[in-house]
């Protein structure tokens, strides 16, 4: 089928020169959209002809016309206008919106699109409908809004890490996020963060304010991705800010929203008389004498009988309802020959665990100069300053917040008897925590880029740009006297900055012409440089004069140490695309990018795409079927390249210093070469199908993918008995292959009454093909291996507790009589089989109400917590246990699933089992908005163009099966590991009221 | 200007292309500038002792082994894998065990890289002594880390030569354990004469060599030897004395003293973190493990543990919690690792005399050890009744150090002792992540 395509296009281009005609007089015009600016891509043609022509980047167009014949000139996404040819030959004419969403231009790489003419399979969110979620990042904002992109939050802090796929997960140990663009800027998203929060990182995205973001652009197949090669083997998101209009009146806009943020569930621990009987019954259970158990009489030097024990409440100490805030101001408009965008914003939300908050200040400023009629400068900048408090959320016990509050065990006090702090099983005490956890950390960060554009001839644009994104990262924290840390060093202060900058350098060349009406032709060729430096400056200190001395410089033991890391890049790419009439599209590109990363012979990778569409409904046999308004078939295939994430000298035999003895510098060696390492690359085929029905109001989209990545860049395991973990390599193959639906449909369009509902649903099916040796994620709790998807849990499995004698049995795979380590298999995977959302949107006169469900379906989780919390009484006075403990085998018959307590044998000593393995399945009422638009004729007087206030709330409504509080939970920003449930603080539920107000 | 802005990328790109991408790092260096002359190679040696001293090795994680094998620790934190030890239900995927295996070879592969590039440099800043010297230390901790491994794991692959590709040492399978000593004793005997005859508590030196060969003459049964070369010691009084009370070569930081023939140091540039799994909260640290209530009353006994109860302490009501405080240095992690003391050449000696039935300068020996504890001089007079009474001393003399496990395993006492009969437990099992990425390598049975 592509092979038939691909040769109709090739007769096409052979045989499209005799459709060229010419007559009449030549008119020249510009098409501008309601706010002056003008638009590209539209179409001109004559009524009742075949000859036509469309706007260049301009908004230009010439034409051979009569006087009396008409003009129609349409647009996606605008009212399609007809003008008569009078005496005039230079028309402007401009175009309004149309309601569609159809009809929309999409922002592809390097340039912009209709989406009817769309090759490459594309997902475009505008940033008006997701923003009602008061989230930190726009990433996360994204959760369900587009086809095919995995969004889960880690944590229920804002500001932290986000796991976001776009088509599965390709790369063991490269980078498995998307390339960020940001207005031509490629943005880094990897966590600077050095001070440990235990198993938590903060998102950089959420640096970005997403009150400036106009549209959200994800490219997931190869066509669309290519262009920017090297990077693009995860996808690429666009993010396009807002900018002024030309000529339009200055227009400002006010939105703000107050709210409160709370954790709908938390954690059933047991009371103190309850864990109490636990540990006595595990100990009678291990054959020890009942005189002697744990909880027996005081005056027998127990401590105490079981119904003696208090229980203290720690988990509402820690949670508690935080206050969301958001201010957004901007000032936009333009000349005939300037624009601008100015915006202010102001967010705060603090998380519903205790000392954890976010906030960020940030500054907007876009502007566009047209110098000439040729030439054009402009810039986009990103400022802002994002400031967080901190707290050791997650794995390991010191200063570990949620860790104190849910795993000392209930009965325990909080105070000693002498009115001490009481400091239980190697946690703090809690309220010490409380009081006197103090870290924090201050993101500065600035992305911007200046450019200059020169229209050579029409259609032929030369466009320069250099761009930075340049993050500051400083964190500071300080343990006082009180707390564990800092005890006995009497305070301890970690002070970390890390600076990260990325400058590129961008020279493009594009040309885009109309052949003889119906032969549309474009072409780009673009260079980019591009510079990474990360730095790291980090000092420590300890024993301070007093707890009222918190900076370093009053610490009498100091210790520091600096870091630097670079890599370059250079890239040349290219681009041809052609449409016949608008029924039959071809494009191709290719990128070549060589990194330093690599040895020499090695650096350059190259990567080619091509992607072919029919319009069929373009064509005669069904311009007559009126309930079809498009039918667009389309199919692709490419390659595209990965070397993100990979230590930036992996190819390097390397010797570290720091090893050190006697304070003499010491070196050892801590990395093998390997200089025949090169590109990680995926090759992706797409097959997608567009239809429109009843004038596009049912829209629909189906894309089929198969992506298969190879040449891996893996940190194959060695034999330790070499001196060396593991080295880099080029090893293994991992396959995604997926279905995406769409379908967007505008269910009642009457005046008064409007009802849309979009949907959408994908499912992919993750592979690792193919890997020399197994490798273990970051908590080995799960494996890559070959046959097996990624993240896949690999523990005992658990097939039933033994009516009879109370005792898990596990199954012995290799039968050898004895449950050890060639007993563990695989069981489900962390990624889900399908996930989507569902969005219904009403109107009716000035109300709104939008309600939107996300869903994911068929993932596992390892829930950890109860590792600990179900440990059948090994743990002691070290963890606290929960209610599900107490449904324990106790006397033969019982049926159930939890084991005999006891700390002999394989119950609770064999480490992971299945029994932890849960469900992630959910569904989520993830946002809620209600709002109603005061009456125009009602605000005129007070000068005010428009406003609305809204009621919105998030995640109020969950259904699941998982016995935490919320499946979507992840400990670690390591990507080798997904769906372990550690200290995970639960997705807050959320309730703001606000108001919009434009001027 | 513009014009020549809009080429400057393409006069970049033709002139500094290659140069653009040639980016070197500064945090480490290439392989071939790491030992170059004298004083990089010395940057080698002391890596040699930071490999040595490192976490998962003596710095805390391989005497844990030993010591939560013994039957006298309890575990009481929330980590599987020293629940797993204490339980002796090791299984191949111990973290431990794994960290400790790596860290091990990470030492053999600097010492392997030291003996293969020392000989080679011509530097007159290094002297041939010097030269000497260095290759003197790379033998003898080379020795130290297969009889480790010999200890924990029986025989195992000999890899002697520096890894530089990952196809070097690949194929080589497992030798039998009297291989494995076999190699320790020619790596011990190669030093030997390479070292200078000089005290040196932090480093290794001739005398050193001599303190581990007494060693591993009393695990070979070869009392002659063990007996000779813990005299060389014992005799060397100026040097090495037991130090008085018992606490003294530890408490009020304490540092090498002449208690110690080897202990690895610590400083502000190099720490471990031992002291964080030994103390309890209140004190900084997170209290893993503590001694059991066996043990606490043995240390707290004057006539079994005197001063030596030292040893321990307990936190404040209502938490009454016993915790180990030989390491405790918060959170400075400076305390050092004890790799052989004077107090265990003198039961070495002891035991080997008992052994060749010298029995009242046996007993003189056990005697010195009880009577710097501060308990009352042993009576015992027969070899069996001497040896049990080593055993005894050894338990409370060295409970937080590399000892209990290793030394019941080496008397094939520790079914009668701890009631462990699987004799496939014995042994450490192979990190299993080894056998997957080593074709040539064979697990322990039973595992």
């Amino acid at each position: 089928m592509q092979k038939l395509l691909f040769a109709g296009v090739v007769w096409l281009l052979s045989c499209g020169g005799l459709l060229a005609q010419s007559t009449g007089t030549r008119l020249s015009g510009t098409v501008r959209t309601d706010n002056g600016e003008p638009l590209p891509g539209a179409n001109v043609v004559l009524k009742n002809q075949t000859k036509g022509a469309s706007t260049d980047a301009n908004g230009q167009f010439t034409i051979d016309a009569r006087t009396g014949d008409e003009l129609v000139i349409s647009a996606i996404g605008y009212q399609t206008t007809q003008v008569k040819v009078g005496a005039k030959t230079t028309l402007d004419i401009f175009l309004g919106e149309s309601a569609s969403q159809l009809n929309e231009v999409v922002v592809v790489g390097y340039g912009t699109q209709d989406r009817k003419n769309l090759v490459g399979s594309v997902s475009q969110v505008n940033a008006d409908e997701i923003k009602n979620r008061p989230v930190a990042s726009f990433d996360q904002q994204l959760q369900g809004r587009a086809v095919g992109v995995q969004v889960a939050a880690n944590t229920g802090v804002p500001g932290d890490g986000i796991f976001f796929r776009i088509r599965g997960t390709t790369s063991i140990n490269a980078s498995n996020d998307p390339l960020y663009v940001v207005d031509g800027v490629f943005v880094n998203n990897q966590s600077l963060q050095k001070i440990t929060t235990q198993g938590q990182s903060n998102n950089p995205l959420a640096d970005i304010n997403p009150a400036d973001i106009e549209s959200i652009s994800i490219l997931k197949d190869a066509e669309a991705t290519a262009i920017y090669g090297a990077r693009a083997a995860n996808g690429v998101v666009l993010i396009t800010t807002k900018r002024g209009s030309y000529n339009s009146k200055t227009k400002v806009q006010l939105n703000t929203s107050v709210g409160q943020a709370w954790a709908p569930k938390l954690w059933d621990l047991v009371t103190g008389a309850e864990h109490a009987t636990i540990i006595n019954e595990a100990w009678i259970n291990d054959g020890k004498p009942a005189a002697t158990r744990p909880f027996r009489p005081v005056s027998e030097g127990g401590r105490g009988l079981p119904e003696e024990q208090q229980t203290y409440d720690r988990l509402n100490d820690i949670f508690r309802t935080g206050t969301l805030q958001n201010y957004d101001l901007s000032v936009s408009g333009g000349t005939k020959q300037t624009r601008f965008y100015l915006g202010g914003g102001y967010t705060s939300q603090q998380a519903t665990l205790r000392t954890n908050d976010f906030s960020r200040a940030s500054f907007k400023l876009n502007l566009d100069q047209d110098i000439t009629d040729k030439i054009r400068i402009g810039t986009s900048n990103i400022f802002s300053q994002s400031n967080r408090t901190n707290a050791r959320v997650g794995d390991g016990p010191q200063g570990g917040i949620l860790q104190a509050a849910l795993h000392t065990p209930t009965y325990l006090p909080k105070f000693n008897t002498d009115g001490t702090y009481a400091k239980w099983a190697g946690f703090d005490n809690l309220d010490v925590l409380i009081n006197n956890t103090d870290m924090h950390s201050t993101s500065t960060r600035y992305i911007g880029n200046i450019y200059g554009e020169y229209d050579i001839t029409s259609g032929l644009k030369f466009r320069s740009s250099w761009s930075i994104d340049y993050n500051d990262y400083n964190e500071y924290e300080y343990w006082n006297t009180l707390t564990n840390r800092g005890s006995a060093s009497k305070g301890l202060a970690t002070s970390s900055i890390s600076k990260n900058t990325i400058w590129i350098n961008e020279q493009t060349l594009s040309y885009r012409k109309t052949f003889g009406n119906r032969h549309n032709f474009g072409a780009l060729v673009g260079n980019t440089f591009q510079g990474n430096v990360a730095t790291q400056t980090l000092a420590q200190g300890t024993n301070f004069p007093s707890d009222a001395f918190k900076q370093i410089a009053s610490a009498s033991v100091t210790t520091s140490s600096s870091t630097s890391n670079r890599y370059n890049l250079v890239s040349f790419f290219g681009r041809v695309d052609y449409n016949f009439d608008k029924k039959y599209f071809f494009e191709t590109s290719l990128r070549a990018d060589a990194s330093s990363k690599f040895a020499v012979g090695h650096r350059w990778g190259y990567f080619p795409s091509a992607g072919v569409a029919w319009q069929l409904k373009q064509e005669n046999f069904l311009r007559d079927v009126s309930f079809l308004s498009d039918l667009k078939v389309r199919a692709s295939v490419g390659w595209t390249g990965n070397q993100n994430g990979i230590d930036n000298y992996a190819s390097r035999g390397l010797w570290g210093g720091g090893y050190n003895y006697q304070d003499n510098p010491g070196t050892v060696p801590v990395q093998l070469a390997n200089p025949e390492l090169k590109w990680e690359t995926t090759r992706q085929t797409n097959v997608g199908l567009n239809v429109g029905l009843f004038n596009n109001r049912i829209g629909l989209e189906v894309n089929a993918y198969s992506k298969y990545t190879y040449d891996l860049l893996l940190q194959v395991p060695l034999a330790q008995s070499s001196g060396f973990a593991s080295i880099y390599q080029n090893n293994g193959e991992i396959s995604n292959r997926g279905l995406e639906f769409a379908i967007n449909s505008q269910n009642i369009n009457k005046a008064g009454f409007q009802w849309n509902t979009s949907f959408n649903i994908a499912g992919n099916v993750n592979r690792v093909e193919k890997l020399s040796i197994p490798v273990d994620a970051s908590y080995a709790t799960e494996r890559m291996a070959q046959g097996y998807a990624f993240h896949s849990f690999y523990v005992y499995k658990q097939l039933y507790v033994d009516p009879k004698t109370g005792n898990a049995v596990y199954e012995d795979v290799n039968k050898d009589g004895q449950i050890t380590v060639a007993d563990k298999q695989f069981y489900g995977s962390a990624l889900p089989k399908f996930f989507g959302g569902l969005n219904n949107t009403f109107s009716y006169k000035g109300f709104d109400l939008s309600v939107f469900f996300n869903f994911s379906s068929g993932s596992k989780v390892f829930n950890n917590n109860r590792f600990f919390l179900e440990s059948g009484g090994t743990r002691d006075d070290r963890r606290a246990i929960n209610k599900n403990q107490l449904n324990r085998w106790q006397k033969e018959g019982d049926i159930t699933d939890v084991p005999r307590v006891t700390t002999i044998g394989n119950n609770y000593n064999l480490s992971p089992t299945s029994r932890f393995v849960e469900d992630g399945s959910f569904l989520r009422l993830n946002s809620l908005v209600f709002g109603y638009s005061i009456p125009k004729s009602a605000l005129r007087k007070l000068g005010i163009a428009s406003a609305r206030v809204y009621y919105s709330g998030s995640n109020l409504w969950l259904l699941n099966n998982y016995q935490g509080p919320d499946p979507e939970v992840n400990v670690t920003g390591n990507p080798t590991t997904q769906g372990y449930d550690l200290g995970t603080p639960p997705q807050p539920r959320t309730a703001q009221f606000g108001l919009n107000l434009t001027f | 200007m513009k014009k020549n802005l809009r080429l400057l990328p393409f006069i970049l790109l033709l002139t500094g292309c290659q140069s653009f991408l040639d980016v070197q790092p500064e945090l480490q260096v290439d392989e071939s500038q790491a030992i170059t002359n004298g004083s990089t190679a010395e940057a080698a040696v002391n890596g040699l002792y930071n490999r040595l001293g490192s976490d998962s090795y003596y710095g805390s994680n391989f005497p844990a082994i030993s010591y939560l094998s013994g039957g006298d620790i309890q575990w009481t934190g929330s980590q599987s894998d020293p629940q797993q030890i204490t339980a002796r239900k090791l299984t191949a995927d111990n973290g431990y065990v794994g960290s400790a295996w790596s860290a091990i070879y990470k030492t053999i592969l600097q010492a392997n890289y030291l003996l293969e590039t020392v000989p080679t440099l011509s530097d007159p800043q290094l002297t041939a002594d010097r030269k000497n010297q260095i290759q003197g230390e790379a033998y003898a901790l080379r020795a130290l880390s297969y009889f480790d491994l010999a200890r924990g794991w029986g025989g195992v692959q000999l890899i002697l030569k520096a890894t530089h590709t990952p196809s070097d040492n690949t194929g080589i399978t497992r030798s039998s354990l009297d291989d494995t000593y076999a190699q320790v004793l020619k790596d011990l005997t190669a030093a030997e004469p390479l070292l200078g005859n000089t005290t040196n508590r932090n480093k290794v030196t001739r005398k050193t060599v001599w303190a581990l060969r007494a060693r591993y003459h009393l695990y070979r049964k070869e009392w002659e030897q063990a007996e000779t070369y813990a005299s060389k010691l014992i005799d060397d009084a100026a040097s090495y004395k037991l130090t008085k009370p018992y606490n003294a070569f530890f408490a009020n930081n304490a540092v090498a003293t002449t208690e110690s023939v080897f202990e690895i140091a610590y400083t502000n540039s190099f720490k471990n973190g031992h002291y964080n799994w030994w103390l309890p909260p209140a004190l900084s640290g997170r209290r893993e493990w503590a001694p059991n209530d066996k043990l606490v009353t043995l240390l707290n006994d004057p006539t079994v543990g005197g001063n030596r109860s030292e040893l321990i302490a307990k936190t404040v009501p209502p938490g009454n919690l016993w915790y180990g405080k030989l390491y405790y240095r918060t959170p400075l992690g400076t305390d050092p690792a004890y790799v052989i003391r004077i107090a265990e050449l003198y039961l070495i000696r002891a035991e080997a005399r008992a052994q060749l039935g010298k029995t009242t300068t046996a007993l003189a020996d056990l005697n010195a050890v009880r009577d710097r504890a501060g308990v009352a001089l042993s009576q015992a007079s027969t070899k069996e009744t001497l040896l049990l009474a080593i055993e005894n001393e050894r338990q409370v003399e060295f409970p937080f150090e590399t000892d209990r496990w290793f030394n019941l395993i080496r008397t094939g006492r520790v079914a009668a002792v701890l009631g462990i009969t699987d004799v496939n437990k014995y042994v450490l099992p192979i990190p299993n992540s080894e056998i997957l990425a080593d074709k040539a390598l064979t697990q322990n049975p039973g595992y």
